[in-house]
């Protein structure tokens, strides 16, 4: 049997957390919380997740990609950089589209990118096919 | 004076990285050791040109320097500093003799100075403060950047803020389908039906405020101009809060004059300008704390302040609170439901009645937003007028 998963969901949304989460561990993943970016940070030591659902949109306008980016690149995370990260925004924009050609983009882009409201199937085909990777 | 909130101002910036420049080689020396006991990163250099050097490549959040230098002077160093970083800071060193000198370098915008000869106690003050502007200027320049990238993309950040209420309505919905006649479903339908009805009514009035924003912004909605006495308005909205405030478990106060208060305006906007200033000072306020509302004539205009004894607004987001969808949030404070748009609303029709709003505020101890509106004298008011000239009610 495969060990229980842990998913860290970092979203300023309540609503979304709470709906999120109630179907993450309907479907039997782990899940931990964080309200801000800074948070999120701070949870990832402690949850040590699997996989990472980040919002773009928090605090700022584009605090996720922040986010993001010291995930995958600051020497502090290092331990999570392999960590999927998959984002989401309410407006569907995807980082492609705000950073075109840009070199910022291979710093931050994601595993995958949702716009919200998340489609559950996708959502659950994408956790299982991401995580079987790592 | 509230003096167990520690001004924000006075916060330094941990490992922030000084740079001392004096031709005193015993001045150096004991600088550096003051400070970087204290945890800054110093660099010392003997002469102007080095220290430039310095600042150049390494951009410091701090200079200290000597006033009276062979070479570049103290001066010179000064204007070259912020013609490198104009957030840059710098403090001169001056000699007592020579303390006029200090205020020419005040005025060249030195942030402050250290008269010699100065105790290790009294550089680090001087340091920590300077560091705390340091601080402020790097924050404030954050925040607007910000406003300079929400402005440039205004309309997706619009849709965002409508679209979000609606996507976790929508996702509450889909997690409740699939969930449909498992025990989750059954624990969760009540309070989540419940926290939607909170999202749809928040949107609704998000959708208000916008329109009632776009409306003020062509004047449609104060074109009506009816004299009225703020007085009723004032004692309205007050009677109209009591229950929120009572919630939030907050005392309202309202001191009004015995003479009329006649204003021109729409009552309509009249309520949205006061309603939106009294219930943000209810929402940030703390248990126990309190809200006054008075109202009194001063030089021909009626003047309105709301004080509250909440938090305060930090100084870095006073300039900003009147955008649009600009919200203050802080570290652990909870940040009061609302669409970002009451502000700006309020100050909008201020300005369509020939008004103004302006704002003062501490942090931790609270804010005063007063409102000014020219005074439309009522008949046999004018004699009135001049006794009551700034007198509080």
């Amino acid at each position: 049997m495969s060990p229980q998963r842990t998913i860290l969901i970092i979203d300023d949304d309540d609503d979304f957390q709470a709906s999120m989460r109630a179907f993450l561990e309907s479907q039997g993943y782990r899940v931990a919380q964080a309200r801000s970016g800074r948070e999120g940070l701070e949870k990832l030591k402690q949850a040590e997740p699997d996989a990472i659902l980040l919002d773009i949109m928090m605090e700022s306008v584009s605090e996720g990609y922040g986010i993001a980016f010291a995930v995958k690149h600051q020497p502090e995370y290092q331990a999570y950089q392999d960590v999927p990260i998959i984002m989401l925004s309410s407006i569907k924009e995807s980082p492609d589209e705000r950073f075109p050609r840009s070199e910022e983009l291979d710093l931050i882009r994601p595993d995958r990118y949702f716009s919200k409201p998340v489609n559950l199937d996708l959502l659950l085909e994408t956790l299982s096919r991401t995580l079987q990777r790592v | 004076m509230n003096r167990s909130v520690r001004p924000r101002d006075d916060e330094a910036i941990p490992g922030a990285r000084v740079v001392v420049i004096d031709d005193d080689y015993a001045m150096r020396l004991s600088c550096r050791q003051i400070l970087a006991k204290s945890g800054y990163v110093v660099e010392v250099f003997e002469d102007g040109a080095k220290g430039l050097e310095a600042v150049l490549a390494q951009r410091p959040d701090l200079v200290v320097v000597d006033l009276k230098m062979p070479g570049i002077s103290g001066m010179d160093v000064i204007d070259r500093v912020h013609a490198i970083d104009p957030d840059m800071v710098v403090v001169v060193i001056t000699g007592y003799p020579t303390i006029g000198s200090a205020v020419d370098a005040i005025k060249a915008g030195a942030y402050d100075f250290l008269p010699k000869p100065f105790t290790p106690d009294e550089l680090r003050l001087v340091v920590g403060r300077a560091l705390g502007r340091r601080r402020l200027l790097l924050e404030s320049h954050r925040l607007e950047l910000e406003r300079e990238l929400l402005k440039r993309r205004f309309v997706t950040f619009v849709s965002h803020q409508l679209k979000s209420p609606l996507t976790a309505i929508r996702q509450y919905m889909d997690v409740l389908i699939r969930l449909e006649g498992t025990p989750e479903a059954e624990t969760q339908r009540a309070e989540w039906l419940e926290r939607s009805r909170r999202r749809c009514d928040l949107m609704v009035r998000l959708i208000e405020d916008w329109l009632t924003l776009s409306r003020a912004e062509c004047s449609e909605l104060v074109r009506r101009r009816e004299p009225l006495d703020l007085r009723e308005a004032l004692t309205e909205i007050v009677l109209a809060c009591e229950d929120v405030a009572e919630k939030q478990e907050v005392t309202l106060d309202l001191a009004l004059p015995e003479r009329e208060l006649v204003v021109a305006g729409d009552e309509g906007c009249v309520g949205v300008l006061f309603s939106n200033l009294v219930e943000n000072a209810i929402a940030y306020n703390r248990p126990g704390g309190k809200v006054s509302v008075a109202a009194r004539v001063e030089r021909g205009e009626v003047c309105v302040s709301v004080t509250d004894t909440g938090r305060g607004i930090p100084e870095e987001c006073r300039g900003l609170i009147f955008d649009e969808f600009f919200r203050v949030k802080e570290e652990g404070e909870p940040t009061p439901a609302g669409t970002g748009l009451g502000l700006p609303i309020s100050r909008r029709i201020a300005t369509e009645m020939g008004g103004r709003i302006d704002v003062e505020s501490e942090v931790g101890v609270g804010s005063t937003f007063t409102v000014r509106l020219p005074l439309i004298p009522s008949e046999g008011a004018d004699q009135e007028m001049h006794e009551s000239q700034g007198a509080l009610a």
